[in-house]
């Protein structure tokens, strides 16, 4: 297929991004706003300006009916994700105090010890096997059981919510009806919390706060509850874990790097940032157009569906030099991984903290390893290493 | 004078400037950023510069006062 071609068919999700750095770069050289026949057809937005201009213009860029594509296995629009400005700003204000800098640190000492606890895990898995996936002892449970913590859900039932996760994100590209299902499951999960919190039971964490909140005077109905919980669940967990199984998948492939944040471990913080750019777990949102309007010379009706390509912009050349590079000590780094503008993805302070302490622990408990087979960067699948001997 | 000042109509609470140059930004209860006071002519310091290079919004700014 020529390139254009390639592009016409541009996709996001599951085995597309394998080789989705490569559609980037053909954007950025010959076609930065284009149209895709996928899911119902969209055009996409491949360069930082135009989406960084984009996040900022929620008077031409609706987030209705949702900001995924295709969107998760639920009718309701996801709060505060999914809703236009001006409702928006009510139900965002409401959530900013729980995921501000001082808010997550409180959670510190926990994400320390967690971060330690299955570290070591790892370790005494690896004395027993030579190959252990780091993704399923470590990527995964790591950001689950820090995000329970937070959200007031039961600890002990993250097996579950990874479950639900692997149906509602990623089996809804092949099997709409399992997500449907999972979907179906999670929200029943979150409507019994609620139920027992109107019931009287002390609710800890976030959904204790929203049980407690009130907006425009009133309480929040079970619906809006709902809405909340489903969301902040799918937001927050898979992606974190993406993210640090990316990180450990760029580590294994790269000993160098993995020597130098060994060594000089205060490093990780800007490190973990690079990867955020090169490797973000969301690499796409979607928008509709509320009016006709222009990108980069290309005209966009009214009602047509637009992607924003964070993951493109974050290897726009005219931003960056030598885009594709990951250099772990890059400085300058306002990438798109988190969004911008009124929906810029609120726990971003918790997911990077996740991603820095994860690391840290990790990096300081593991010797130098490696990957045991080739494996795809992105996902949350299997990450199976193998240790080689060196420090 | 030069100072450095958060646009808090661009700010969305990323909280790059604080973890960045914590001497020179804070950040409220609802997680948007101000420049603590007496750290508005910091800009030329290599943190504060850091900072200002990496708000993803673009919302901290250099302006032009009168006030000496």
């Amino acid at each position: 297929m020529s390139d254009n071609e390639t592009l016409a068919e541009f996709d996001f999700h599951g085995k597309a991004l394998d080789t989705i750095f490569d559609d980037y770069a053909q954007m950025h050289e010959s076609k930065p706003v284009g149209r895709s026949s996928k899911y119902g057809g969209f055009w996409y937005i491949c360069k930082s300006e135009d989406i960084f201009d984009a996040e900022q213009d929620p008077q031409t860029w609706s987030v209705g009916p949702s900001m995924l594509l295709p969107s998760f296995g639920t009718e309701m629009p996801l709060i505060p994700i999914d809703i236009d400005p001006p409702t928006h700003a009510g139900f965002r204000k409401l959530l900013l105090p729980m995921f501000t800098p001082m808010a997550i640190n409180k959670l510190e000492p926990g994400m320390h010890s967690t971060a330690i606890e299955l570290s070591d895990q790892v370790k005494s898995a690896f004395e027993d096997s030579d190959v252990v996936d780091v993704s399923a002892l470590f990527a995964r449970p790591y950001p689950t059981i820090i995000f329970s913590r937070l959200a007031g859900y039961p600890e002990q039932d993250w097996p579950l919510f990874d479950q639900w996760i692997d149906d509602i994100i990623y089996e809804r590209t092949k099997s709409p009806e399992k997500a449907k299902a999972a979907g179906d499951d999670l929200i029943a999960y979150v409507q019994r919390l609620i139920d027992d919190g109107r019931a009287g039971k002390a609710l800890e964490g976030i959904t204790g706060e929203l049980l407690n909140a009130t907006i425009d005077g009133r309480p929040l109905t079970d619906d809006e509850l709902v809405s909340y919980g489903y969301l902040l669940f799918l937001a927050g967990l898979d992606t974190t874990a993406w993210a640090i199984r990316s990180s450990l998948w760029y580590l294994a492939r790269n000993k160098e790097a993995q020597a130098l944040l060994r060594r000089e471990p205060e490093r990780i913080v800007d490190a973990a940032e690079e990867f955020l750019r090169t490797l973000s777990p969301v690499q796409a949102m979607a928008r509709t157009a509320k009016q006709d309007t222009t990108v980069r010379g290309q005209e966009i009706k009214a009602g047509e569906r637009v992607v924003l390509v964070f993951g493109a912009g974050n290897r726009d050349p005219e931003i960056y030099d030598n885009p594709n590079d990951i250099d772990i000590t890059r400085e300058n780094n306002r990438h798109l991984a988190f969004g911008g503008g009124i929906h810029r993805c609120l726990g971003s302070n918790l997911g990077r903290k996740e991603l820095v302490i994860s690391l840290e622990h990790f990096l300081a408990t593991i010797p130098e390893f490696e990957l045991a087979e080739e494996e795809p960067w992105h996902g949350v699948g299997s990450l199976r290493l193998r240790l080689t001997g060196g420090e | 004078m030069t100072k450095i000042w958060v646009d808090p109509a661009r700010c969305q609470g990323h909280a790059r400037c604080f973890m960045i140059a914590p001497e020179t930004f804070y950040i409220d209860d609802e997680g948007y950023g101000h420049v603590v006071e007496g750290r508005e002519g910091a800009y030329e310091e290599e943190n504060t510069r850091k900072a200002i290079r990496n708000c993803p919004e673009r919302a901290i700014k250099l302006v032009e006062t009168e006030d000496a």
